[in-house]
């Protein structure tokens, strides 16, 4: 009973999402005026949620008979989950958007609120049955989010394919894990740690790093790695612009949540000093080869991109990259760098597609070549939109230089080995800055001054974008705070 | 003759399964029939997650793994199945290449 209220009360985040959820349902099915409270509840909701994932400091332990584990990381992982969720409620201003006109709203925050708990569950998941389950709760929802617009095929068709790969590369990760459990007896994953530990028969370890190969499949799906990738552009296009912005950092912050506790806690050991391998299995080394090719596909295919939303899917593919990085440098630094990328890329992407959504309100498009003159037509839309640009391009001031910063850092400190591998990072880096560059130029060709009427934004949304772009900037001036908090959350505890 | 299948046995169906489920995902141009490939591949996990814990060290991890499996596939289906409906309302069709409107 007491472990049950303990688990209870670690869970709190959990908890307060999970009821927010059901209340949005009830509201929804009640109709009338109860629905108009939908909004505001869930951005309660997620603001409770987001308190209460702060205020957890508890010393790390197993809750739920060992399923989650309340642990700083999962604490910081958690608040970040959070933090985007709320950031997409607050910037996309849903009632005004063209394309979620006359679709109704109480069940687009209902998927949103399931989504985000399944996230919760899934940077807590200490298990492989609750990293499975989590996963494809993350899932199911996030195909119907896709297939919203329901009059418009083209959204139909991007969920079907999301929902084809996301399908096949779930059940490849399912089988991985199943042979993974029967090589190492149990599902916990500290005791996968422990069971590798003794030993494997060495008929097994061909098997083991075949299973541990189909279970990166299904991690690789979740943040859109190469070559899980496919579904992420066209999911994106066709997606209402406030899901794509939604996918493109809640289910992703996850997905690298899980993937950075299975590699350093189920097949890393950790004997109170820094990680080592298990042996046999040499999941760097794979994780680094898709790193380098989800890098350089994403950077090169983003090169010619037209439509801004494939564009920033593109480029979410390639950031997904460098937070590799950070997995694989298999240290504590190198954890750091990703709980780090993952706290910038929020601030950066969701406001970069809050842009992307405000020009399509004012104008209805998402074409790069409708974006010229916004300079004169918007100067501070344009002005924003050249802070989240600057910001993913990884430039100083801007926050997101910190998250480049602290993954090279933890490759480089890894050894010379990993030089060349850091190198590749910063030729995509460059080659990223072109393609931010070509949107910038964009905004800033000058047309006809007949063709340049002012463009109304909402107030909502600009009073969010231009909290977004401050958040892309203020850190830096307090960033001993942040680091500390990171520092905090990675320190890797032996069990 | 000793006809006791073993755990290599399971394995062996279980492999079969997941390759046939995968390629039929793949190689099906109808929709429904790429999912019933999605639902073998399932299926296949589930063997290996039954016959691990039954010649396994005991417990009902596996068990309750697979039973898991179940839940999910079922409501994975019933969210692919609707997507495959309204394929076939928008465009007459229940074939995925049908659905090339996306490209780039």
């Amino acid at each position: 009973m007491d472990a049950l209220l303990e688990s209870l009360a670690r869970s709190l985040p959990e908890v307060i999402v999970c009821l927010g959820l059901l209340l949005v349902v009830v509201l929804d099915a009640a109709g009338g005026s109860a629905r108009r409270a939908i909004p505001s509840l869930s951005i309660l909701t997620l603001l409770l949620a987001l308190g209460a994932a702060f205020r957890d400091g508890g010393a790390p332990v197993a809750t739920w008979s060992g399923m989650l584990a309340a642990d700083p990381l999962s604490t910081l992982l958690r608040s970040l989950v959070l933090l985007g969720a709320l950031l997409v409620l607050l910037a996309f201003d849903l009632g005004r958007s063209r394309e979620l006109k006359g679709l109704g709203l109480g069940e687009f925050h209902a998927l949103v609120l399931a989504v985000t708990f399944a996230c919760l569950l899934l940077a807590g998941a200490n298990d492989l049955v609750m990293v499975y389950l989590a996963l494809e709760m993350v899932s199911i929802p996030s195909y119907v989010l896709v297939a919203y617009l329901k009059r418009d095929p083209r959204s139909n068709e991007a969920a079907l394919k999301y929902l084809l790969f996301g399908a096949a590369s779930s059940g490849a990760m399912l089988y991985g894990l199943s042979f993974v459990y029967g090589l190492a007896g149990t599902t916990s994953i500290p005791g996968v740690s422990a069971a590798l530990a003794g030993g494997l028969p060495a008929a097994s370890t061909f098997g083991l790093w075949l299973s541990a190969l189909l279970v990166f499949a299904g991690f690789g799906f979740k943040v859109a790695a190469v070559p899980f990738h496919f579904w992420c552009p066209d999911a994106y296009e066709g997606a209402p612009t406030p899901v794509a912005a939604f996918l493109s950092v809640v289910p992703k912050t996850a997905g690298f949540a899980v993937m950075l506790r299975f590699c350093y806690e189920a097949l890393s050991l950790q004997r109170g000093g820094p990680l080592a391998l298990v042996e046999i299995v040499d999941w760097p080394q794979v994780l680094m080869w898709i790193s380098v090719a989800t890098m350089t596909l994403g950077n090169v295919a983003a090169l010619t991109q037209t439509n801004m939303k494939r564009l920033l899917a593109y480029s979410s593919i390639a950031h997904a990259g460098y937070v590799m990085m950070g997995v694989v440098a298999m240290s504590e630094d190198g954890g750091r760098g990703v709980l780090v990328y993952l706290f910038t890329y929020v601030l950066m992407n969701l406001g970069a597609f809050g842009v992307v959504a405000a020009i399509h309100g004012a104008d209805g498009t998402f074409d790069l070549r409708d974006y010229a003159g916004l300079h004169r037509r918007q100067p501070l839309l344009a002005l924003a939109m050249a802070v989240f640009l600057l910001s993913l391009m990884g430039l100083p001031p801007f926050v997101g230089f910190f998250g480049k910063f602290y993954v090279f850092a933890a490759v480089i400190a890894h050894g010379p080995e990993y030089y060349w591998y850091a190198a590749v990072g910063a030729v995509n880096a460059a080659v990223a800055a072109y393609y931010y560059f070509r949107v910038m130029r964009a905004m800033v060709v000058d047309v006809e001054a007949a063709e340049t009427p002012a463009m109304a934004v909402g107030g909502r949304e600009a009073l969010a974008l231009a909290a977004l772009a401050a958040f892309n900037l203020l850190p830096t001036l307090a960033w001993g705070r942040v680091d500390e908090w990171t520092r905090a959350a990675m320190v890797l505890l032996p069990r | 003759m000793n006809l006791e299948p073993g755990l290599a046995h399971y394995l062996v169906v279980s492999a079969a399964l997941f390759a046939l489920g995968l390629l039929g995902l793949i190689t099906r141009r109808n929709a429904v029939q790429a999912l019933m490939g999605v639902e073998l591949m399932l299926n296949s996990a589930n063997i290996n997650l039954v016959a691990f814990n039954r010649f396994g060290t005991g417990g009902i991890d596996g068990q309750v793994f697979g039973t898991f499996v179940i839940v999910v596939a079922a409501a994975e289906v019933a969210v692919a199945l609707a997507l495959v409906l309204t394929l076939y309302r928008a465009r007459r069709t229940p074939n995925l290449d049908a659905a090339t409107s996306l490209r780039g």
